[in-house]
Order: C-alpha cells, then sequence, then structure tokens
C-alpha cells in the first residue's frame, strides 16, 4: 500500500454529495440517496453496508455509471464519472456468464471488445482463470458450472480487463454459506495479489467486517451515510479465514456495534418503503 | 471437544426399524415415469387409434367411402408418388413454405431484435404491427389475387403476411426478455452499444428465435394449404382439393397424412439445428 499522506492526499474514488431522485407516478418525489460523500483509498476494500432500501445499490450503479445521479459528483483518478466505462467493472449478485461462451472466452470478452491482440488475451485469461481456481474447466460452458464457479468466472473476466476498481453488488448473495466463505477467501487472496481497489455492496454484517479495509454504513429513509469506519482491530492487515478474523481481538465489538445501528434502522421503516408494482 | 457441546455416537441412532419399500404406483401427481413407458404408451395411442378405425371399417360401422381404413390411405399415397408424381406436388409445396418463410424471417428478425432492444424503434414500428396481427391473413387473398393473378406470387404472399406479424412480435418479446445484467455488464467492460447488440444481445437471444421460428414455421402449413385449395393447380392443397372434387377421399387423407409427416421432419430438423447450433442451452431450458 503507498504510505498514509498520500493516500489521504488523492483519493481512488471520491464520491462528493451525490443524491438520486426519483419521480413516482403520482408526481410525488423521493430520494432514494441523500448527500452521499466518501472516499475509497488506492488498493482499499471498501464495503458499503446497509439495511435494504438504504440506497447501496443505487450508489453503485452511480459510479457504475448505469445510473446518472441528481445531484453531486462522483470522481475516479480525478476524473468525474459520465456514463459507464472499462475503467469500473461490475460484478452482479445475478449470474451475468455468457451462456454461449466458455469459461475462456467469457474471461476474454472484455478485452476483446477493447481490441486485444488474441494471443495477449489468452495469456491474461489463463493467468486469471488459474488465480479463480478454474483452470481444468476453462473449456467449459457456464451451464455446466455451479453458482460458486460462475460468480468466479465474473470476477475474472471483470479482472482481466484491467479495471481501476472493482465494482460489486452483493456478488456472493445468491451463494450458500460455505460457497460463500470460500469466496470470501478468494476475494481477499486476489486483492492482495492484483492489488485491485474494490468497492462491495453488502448487507451481510460479517462479510463487510471480513472483507473491508472500510466500511461505509448507510441508514435509509432517506439513503445517507451515517457511518465511516475503517476496519482498524485489523491492524493493517487482512484475515485469509474466518476462524482468524472471529479469534482477532475487537472483532466482536464491531460486530456488535454494527448490528446495533442495524437493529435501529429496521425501527426506522416508514410507509413510503411501499414499492410501485 | 469444547465444552457446552455433546456428540451423539452413530450407535445411538443404529437401531433399524423394519424398512418396505413404497409401492409403485401408475398414476403420481407430476413424477416422472421411465423412459420405455412413456415411449410405449406413445406408440400405443396410435396404434389403438388406426387400430379402432381398421376395425370400424372392417366390421362395416364406418361408410369406407367418407372413411376409408389406414391402409387404403397407404397404397392411394403410394400410386400417387409412384404414378401420378405427387412427389413434385409436395417439392412445391415445400418450396412455397421454404421461400415465403425465409423471407419473412430476413424482415422479422432484424426488425424484432431492434425494436426488442430500443424503445425508440419500438415506439414507431409497434403500432403498425400490432394493429397488422388481427387483421386475418386469408382476408387478403381476393386483394392477393388481384394484384398478384393465381400464379406464385399470391401464394407467397399471403405466407409472407400469414407469419410475419407474429415472427416480429415474438422475436421482440425475446429480446426485451435479454436479462438487463447481461448488458450491463457489456457496459461496464466497455462495449459500445454496436457491440452489445452484436455480442450479447443476439447471441443470448438466438436460441428463442430458433424456438419461435419452429412455431411459426408450423403456422405457416395452415396458409400453405389455404393457399392452395384456393386457388392452385399444383402443390399438396391442389392435389387435395382435386380430391374432394372426385370423390377420392383417399387422395384427402393421402394429403392430410404427408402434411403430417412433413410437418414433423421439419420440427426435427429445428429441434436438431438447436442442438447442434447451441450446446451450451441448460438442458432444463430446452
Amino acid at each position: 500500500m503507498p504510505p498514509k499522506s498520500f493516500q489521504a492526499a488523492s483519493p481512488k474514488l471520491a464520491v462528493r454529495g451525490v443524491g438520486k431522485r426519483y419521480r413516482l407516478n403520482g408526481g410525488k418525489t423521493i430520494d432514494a440517496v441523500h448527500d452521499v460523500s466518501f472516499d475509497v483509498m488506492e488498493g482499499e476494500i471498501c464495503a458499503l453496508l446497509g439495511p435494504s432500501g438504504c440506497g447501496k445499490s443505487t450508489v453503485l450503479r452511480m459510479v457504475a455509471g448505469l445510473e446518472d445521479p441528481s445531484s453531486g459528483a462522483m470522481f475516479l483518478d480525478n476524473a468525474q464519472i459520465d456514463g459507464p466505462h472499462k475503467s469500473r467493472g461490475m460484478v452482479f449478485q445475478r449470474y451475468t456468464s455468457f451462456d454461449w461462451m466458455t469459461v475462456q472466452k467469457n474471461v476474454e470478452y472484455g478485452m476483446k471488445i477493447n481490441g486485444v491482440s488474441k494471443a495477449d488475451r489468452g495469456a491474461q485469461a489463463d493467468h486469471f482463470i488459474q488465480m479463480i481456481q478454474l483452470s481444468k474447466f476453462k473449456n467449459a460452458y457456464p451451464c455446466q458450472l455451479s453458482g460458486g464457479m460462475q460468480q468466479r468466472v465474473a470476477i475474472a473476466r471483470t479482472l482481466a480487463n484491467g479495471p481501476s476498481i472493482l465494482l460489486m453488488d452483493e456478488p456472493f448473495g445468491a451463494l450458500d454459506a460455505e460457497t460463500k466463505w470460500q469466496m470470501q477467501e478468494l476475494m481477499i487472496s486476489i486483492v492482495e495479489t492484483s492489488k485491485v481497489t474494490v468497492l462491495i455492496v453488502t448487507h451481510d454484517i460479517e462479510e463487510a467486517i471480513f472483507l473491508a479495509d472500510r466500511i461505509i454504513f448507510m441508514s435509509r429513509h432517506p439513503g445517507t451515510v451515517r457511518e465511516n469506519m475503517v476496519t482498524e482491530f485489523k491492524d493493517g492487515r487482512r484475515f485469509s479465514s474466518h476462524e482468524e478474523m472471529i479469534e482477532a481481538k475487537g472483532f466482536h465489538e464491531i460486530e456488535k456495534k454494527i448490528m446495533h445501528m442495524m437493529r435501529d434502522e429496521m425501527r426506522n421503516d416508514r410507509e413510503e418503503a411501499l414499492q410501485e408494482c | 471437544m469444547g465444552a457446552g457441546q455433546r456428540v451423539v455416537e452413530r450407535e445411538e441412532l443404529a437401531q433399524a426399524p423394519n424398512t418396505k419399500p413404497r409401492r409403485q404406483r401408475w398414476f403420481e401427481y407430476q413424477k416422472p415415469i421411465p423412459v420405455v413407458w412413456s415411449l410405449l404408451l406413445g406408440i400405443s395411442v396410435w396404434v389403438l387409434f388406426f387400430g379402432m378405425w381398421e376395425l370400424a371399417a372392417a366390421r362395416g360401422w364406418i361408410d369406407t367411402l367418407f372413411m376409408p381404413p389406414p391402409h387404403q390411405v397407404l397404397a392411394t399415397l403410394y400410386t400417387m408418388i409412384a404414378e401420378r408424381g405427387f412427389l413434385s406436388d409436395i417439392g412445391i409445396s415445400i418450396y412455397r413454405i421454404l421461400l415465403s418463410f425465409a423471407m419473412a424471417c430476413a424482415i422479422a428478425i432484424p426488425l424484432g431484435v431492434l425494436m426488442g432492444s430500443f424503445r425508440t424503434v419500438d415506439a414507431f414500428f409497434n403500432p403498425f404491427v400490432s394493429a397488422w396481427r388481427y387483421l386475418p391473413a386469408p382476408a387478403f387473398i381476393p386483394l392477393l389475387l388481384m394484384w398478384f393473378g393465381v400464379g406464385e406470387g399470391s401464394k407467397l404472399a399471403l405466407l409472407f403476411i400469414g407469419v410475419i406479424f407474429f415472427l416480429i412480435t415474438l422475436i421482440m418479446d425475446h429480446t426485451r426478455a435479454v436479462r438487463a445484467e447481461l448488458i450491463e455488464t457489456a457496459m461496464t467492460l466497455g462495449a459500445n452499444r454496436w457491440q452489445i447488440l452484436s455480442t450479447i444481445v443476439l447471441p443470448a437471444v438466438a436460441p428463442k428465435i430458433l424456438v419461435s421460428m419452429r412455431q411459426m414455421l408450423a403456422v405457416s402449413w395452415t396458409y400453405l394449404v389455404i393457399a392452395e385449395i384456393v386457388a392452385a393447380t399444383t402443390g399438396i392443397g391442389a392435389v387435395m382439393m382435386r380430391g374432394q372434387r372426385f370423390l377420392k377421399v383417399d387422395e384427402i387423407m393421402a394429403g392430410i397424412l404427408v402434411i403430417g409427416m412433413v410437418g414433423l421432419f421439419f420440427d426435427f430438423l429445428f429441434r436438431l439445428a438447436y442442438r447442434v447450433l447451441f450446446p451450451f442451452v441448460a438442458n432444463g431450458q430446452r
């Protein structure tokens, strides 16, 4: 990691006063996201955590450029974000494997449309397929893979494209408990080797604590930042297993603190939460 | 072992009660049955159908002038093919189907995909396409006969307008159902709109397009028979119409039989093409 003084000077991703206002059918407006600001440093794993309806996915989608903010602005490497770009690759909760391509072709896809030569993208794909431990299945089609394997392919496909920041929208939400662990641990080892900056949305407290160097806790109605926490109990390093985290001093304190905030949010259920059918 | 837990040993649970396998029954809600069973049942319904028919004809329960037994229909079919050039009639019918269907697909596939992808294209064409869908194609026969005469043109035109508007709508719906996450993934990987259309939307919807084509080709046969019965001297429908004029019920039935068999054959070809072209589609979704 770069020295702290440098980090503080220029964040990798800067979100400044971002809001998202929707107009409902009746002409009423609703603020899904209100005045959200935070920084993500180079090489950092940052988690957007909060109850459902707090707008964390909307913030992520705005960073991805898939939705436009109603107010405020976001900057990646000091350049204002405007629409989707390959520097901000995203992994979704639902499987996004391209069914008609093999694992290898899936991982090569981003490079192919960006004009990387065949030899280069082959080598690059091999590297990332090895990283996600699917070398044996590189010629398999997605329908032959389990959910966890498909998510690994999606991660490799995004990383192989060389993004400046990796965006993840509850990427492990649809997986069973043991696969989730495995994926989270794999995620740590991937970030350690590739040094990529990550912004991940989750509603899973343990996942956030395990993965993140920084946790942005969001509250709802309207969705805004309630607390910006650095997971200091990790002492500047990351855990390679869940057991290690559970035994670490300070883990239970931060878990309890976040649980209290989550509980607090649950009381904050209002009628506007009703969605349109 | 830590405190606060007790491991239940296997021996404690090892006492096996008397077990008895569950009885196999013929009728179980939604449960799969052995392949051999389903094959035998599928064949037996036809054996039963033709058997009863033969029996009814042999016993004189039905008038064989209007309901000739199956074996007579087969014999007539053989003489029609061997002595009266029925194969060329079958050939011309298939030619009409394929040519008109190819023309319909050539327009419906690109238009349907574009309408399903871009709301602007949809908003322009949909009011037009939807209106045409509710006009029955045979209603245009008098008009088509005046425009194209009794030649190939009127038949091809009827077949064309009979299927194209449904085909467009089906393909549009399938294209619209391409999951947004796939398109958004491609966007965040740097794909532009054209690349998304050619490398994501088209391949994603291709299997569904083939299924729609299979369904609409069957509809095409309906219009073919109408076209050939109304005004044609060649083709399966025309032969059947002549059979009616000369009270040759067996020839009419032979025509129906051939249409059924050719239809099944094309259906088989489509299924085969599906397997060959789209080996990646999970079995359950076929």
